[in-house]
């Protein structure tokens, strides 16, 4: 039962990012939108963590929040608009936002 | 069969009124006699600190309506050991009888509801 | 697939607006959604006593028009919106306060609805935060 989670705060104001790698499951996947965009930041120890994830845990980004942001895409994610993000919401058993 | 709900709970007891309507939101579960589940994770270990005097700051008792957890039905209690580690709490010092998980422990959890509000 | 929405922002969080347009692509793709629940600070984005400046977008008329144009269930939980001061015309009325703001097609309700939609729905997705 893979969950998708949702995180939508900066993770360099905020420990939500951190918690939610530690209870990751295997299959899970992770959806970053709002601030939590940030994560992508070129040259971070953030972005360094996500993209040395196991290639089973699935990395989504809302794809209008990093164009806001003017953050680039790195290989390793993959940018969803809304009607994406909703079938996404089919392919995992449940949705979990770090509100 | 009724959906299972976890509901994880991150706040500080004393930071608004979040950690509260987490707990009400358990409640309001174990009153309509739903399988919950509740997880205290990051600040929300804080809740779990025995003798707090909310009075103090003209707070109401977040215990008591902690206390009546089992009286509701709820008696999946959980807490993380990181929590508790990273704020010096040990699991004897807790005011409610949780089931301390670790990392792995946490992941399997989660598994298991078919639902969660992580607030 | 059957969806339960439940909203923890006010109007001017960008989840506000985040969850409204999910709600509108959970629509567009065919799905259903079989409520709309605003507990916590998202009471607010119901308040019909919102005034958004006139080149900001105005979550709170949104997510009215969108519930009603599209028939949803909406539901406040009415305890998170009295501490808040959202309040309905009974609501108002009950504790002598001067504004209701809180009109149709809004539903001030329990914490029971935001779990029976969590036991109708395939899905239950929260917005909340940021």
């Amino acid at each position: 039962m893979a969950t998708l989670h949702l995180l939508s705060h900066s993770p360099f104001a905020d420990g939500r990012l951190n918690s939610c790698l530690r209870l990751l499951g295997a299959a899970d996947g992770l959806l970053l939108c709002g601030d939590a965009v940030y994560a992508l930041q070129p040259g971070t120890a953030q972005l360094q963590i996500l993209e040395q994830l196991p290639a089973s845990i699935a990395l989504y980004v809302l794809e209008e929040d990093l164009q806001a942001r003017a953050l680039p895409v790195p290989a390793r994610v993959q940018a969803v608009d809304y009607p994406a993000f909703v079938e996404l919401c089919g392919r995992y058993a449940k949705v979990n936002s770090w509100l | 069969m009724a959906k299972s709900l976890l509901i994880v709970s991150r706040q500080a007891p004393w930071a608004g009124p979040a950690a509260r309507e987490a707990l009400d939101i358990a409640l309001a579960g174990g009153a309509f006699d739903l399988p919950i589940g509740l997880l205290f994770l990051d600040d929300g270990v804080f809740q779990l600190i025995a003798g707090q005097q909310p009075q103090r700051i003209e707070q109401k008792d977040l215990g008591a309506n902690l206390q009546a957890l089992p009286l509701f039905g709820i008696e999946s209690l959980y807490a993380a050991r990181h929590s508790l580690a990273e704020r010096g709490l040990t699991e004897e010092a807790l005011s409610l009888p949780v089931q301390v998980l670790d990392d792995t422990g946490l992941a399997a959890l989660l598994d298991q509801y078919d639902q969660v509000i992580t607030l | 697939m059957k969806f339960a929405i439940a909203l923890f922002s006010p109007p001017h969080a960008p989840a506000s607006r985040r969850a409204l347009r999910f709600a509108q692509a959970v629509l567009d793709g065919g799905h259903e959604i079989v409520r709309l629940f605003f507990y916590q600070d998202g009471v607010h984005s119901a308040s019909a006593s919102v005034v958004t400046p006139q080149d900001e977008l105005d979550s709170a008329a949104e997510w009215r028009a969108f519930v009603s144009r599209r028939q949803l269930d909406g539901v406040v939980c009415i305890a998170a919106a009295l501490r808040r001061g959202v309040l309905n015309e009974e609501e108002a009325r009950r504790y002598e306060r001067d504004a209701a703001n809180l009109p149709a097609p809004w539903e001030l309700s329990g914490l029971g609805q935001l779990h029976e939609a969590a036991q109708l729905a395939d899905r239950l997705v929260c917005f909340g935060g940021n």
